[in-house]
């Protein structure tokens, strides 16, 4: 057990640094970040001189090994634009996009679990048939137009929900649901399909027979048992969920992680950017690591092997 | 309810396929053409059906060349990822070893990260149009088809026909391509039309957030991000893009769970 997580916290160092490398790789080799930075009138002696003192004008090897030097330390430079440390700006909107994100996943889990626990229960009955329709019209709906929308409802008719921006329990409420609508209705059809697997086996049928009540059978003995795909799907989804909030963030000028690296994009303030792919990574591959774990925790017979 | 959903599926595809092909006849108007004198003309005036936006530019011409721009777009990437990632897929299912070896590791670094994020990555910095949003969301999609086919490829095989064709002397390329290429196929559709809606809504998103492809060409995702600054006055140019744009995947979505469902049922993507 310990020698499997030390081996796959090995494995997220080398993908850090191989996604690290990759965008480095990019952004150097895309052209001169200083020149789209710079004012249209500025002299070439200037911008030469802030190349210099940047170290852009040094050798690509130099510059990598100065900047994975750096890396190492959580050093990744000055934003371009804010004029200060950039894993400290991405590590200040962190937080909200984990409540944000924590949120929608909480939203996701008590929505889609029993919904589709109950659809595979009730298979084809009317409530099932409009779970069907409900799950597959959710997962076609774009995020980014369903929050457009609900703007459109909530803070433009209704005016009952502010239209972005952060501070109030109101504030979070669009953000998350359309953070979840889309991973709610993937993670209830996957349950529908997974305990309803489980029913036909042979020991649901003991359960039953022994003369268990109903929501025991389902809850100890189907819903353990189909755990396995959905908490793998569960993982997964928990890292697109950071991708999910860059759209999210921007529309409801939510003030996280998503939100920032858009704006660092746009204004090519790569310090920035390399912060958040740092984190962005980081993040995505402790979560998978926690699915894994969690895998032997649900099914003993599981055995993690390095 | 099965045969509904495939037929619903087949029934929006081809709508959306023949919107696509007859937008120049469906709508009288040219997308790009602004009329200021006619700005911001809600659905069912004469002339607009579906309304017109800012420039008075018709709504129902924009939102129907749109569907040509997702379609096209939807189109070549699919394709470029899935030839580009089921041979890479097939090679190292059929090489193993190192290559093997390399591209799942190359695999598991992309997937480290978040597919919309890194196609919006690599368009902000290669630059912003229509030929680099195809390429930075294939060069971020071909891991799916890469994975999916390398585990098809390990289990064909050791089947009985490609240990005979090789037996009998058949160089590895004509049993590759002859005896497990064509076993293989099957998941290759299936993943390629779950695959397409998927690239159709992320190229709306990343073209609202800016990346993708720039107005004035009448794409979805700009087209929605325009409207976010006249949600107060006209709400047709935020819901029209997006009915069309939620339409299109959930036909497409819908033909592929049929797909997958004929064709390769124990598939999970």
């Amino acid at each position: 057990m310990r020698a499997y997580v030390l081996s796959r916290l090995a494995q997220t160092a080398l993908v850090v640094v191989l996604s690290l490398t990759a965008v480095f790789g990019m952004v150097r080799l895309s052209g001169d970040p200083v020149l789209l930075f710079m004012p249209m009138d500025i002299q070439a002696k200037d911008v030469n001189e802030f190349r210099q003192r940047l170290g852009f004008n040094d050798p690509l090897a130099v510059q990598y090994a100065r900047f994975m030097g750096g890396a190492v330390r959580g050093d990744f430079g000055e934003s371009l634009r804010y004029r200060s440390d950039a894993l400290g700006l991405v590590l200040e909107r962190l937080p909200a996009t984990l409540l944000l994100g924590g949120t929608a996943l909480g939203l996701t889990l008590v929505l889609a679990i029993p919904l589709g626990v109950v659809s595979a229960v009730h298979r084809d009955s009317p409530f099932d048939h409009a779970a069907t329709v409900a799950t597959v019209l959710g997962q076609a709906t774009p995020g980014f137009w369903l929050g457009l929308m609900l703007i459109y409802l909530f803070s433009v008719q209704l005016r009952w929900l502010p239209t972005g921006g952060t501070g109030t329990l109101a504030h979070l409420v669009m953000p998350s649901v359309v953070l979840a609508a889309f991973f709610a209705a993937r993670i209830a059809r996957l349950t529908r399909s997974a305990v309803l697997e489980v029913l036909g086996e042979d020991y649901v049928l003991t359960a039953r027979a022994k003369g268990l009540a109903e929501t025991r059978v389902i809850a100890k003995h189907a819903l353990r048992n189909s755990a396995i795909p959905i908490v793998t799907l569960a993982g997964l989804e928990a890292g697109q969920l950071l991708g999910g909030a860059v759209i999210t963030e921007t529309i409801f000028a939510w003030p996280g992680l998503g939100r920032l690296t858009v704006q660092a994009l746009l204004n090519r303030d790569f310090p920035v950017v390399l912060a958040a792919v740092f984190l962005i990574s980081v993040m995505y591959t402790l979560i998978n690591l926690a699915v894994d774990l969690l895998y032997g925790w649900l099914d003993p017979r599981v055995r993690l092997r390095a | 309810m099965r045969h509904l959903k495939a037929w619903l599926g087949i029934g929006l595809t081809a709508a959306t396929l023949v919107a696509a092909a007859a937008a120049p006849w469906l709508a009288r108007h040219d997308p790009l053409r602004a009329d200021f004198a006619q700005s911001l003309r809600p659905p069912g005036t004469p002339g607009h059906v579906l309304g017109t936006d800012q420039l008075g530019r018709d709504l129902l011409a924009r939102v129907l060349h749109g569907a040509r721009l997702a379609l096209f777009i939807g189109a070549c990437t699919v394709l470029i990822t899935a030839v580009g990632g089921g041979l890479l897929g097939l090679v190292a299912g059929f090489a193993e070893r190192w290559p093997s070896a390399v591209l799942m590791r190359i695999a598991d670094v992309q997937l480290s990260f978040p597919f919309i994020l890194l196609a919006m990555t690599i368009n902000a910095i290669t630059g912003l149009g229509l030929r680099n949003i195809i390429l930075s969301l294939s060069a971020a999609g071909w891991v799916v088809y890469a994975r999916v086919v390398r585990g098809e490829v390990l289990s064909v095989k050791q089947r009985d026909y490609v240990q005979a064709a090789a037996a009998l002397g058949m160089s590895r390329a004509r049993v590759l391509f002859r005896h497990v290429l064509p076993n293989v196929a099957p998941s290759i559709v299936v993943v390629a039309s779950l695959q397409f809606s998927q690239f159709i809504v992320a190229e709306a998103a990343i073209s609202f957030l800016g990346f993708g492809v720039q107005p004035p060409t009448p794409a979805w995702g700009s087209m929605l991000s325009e409207s976010r600054d006249f949600l107060y006055v006209a709400w047709w140019l935020a819901a029209f893009p997006g009915v069309a744009l939620a339409l299109t995947a959930l036909g497409v979505n819908l033909l592929g769970d049929w797909l997958r469902d004929t064709l390769d049922p124990k598939l999970r993507v």
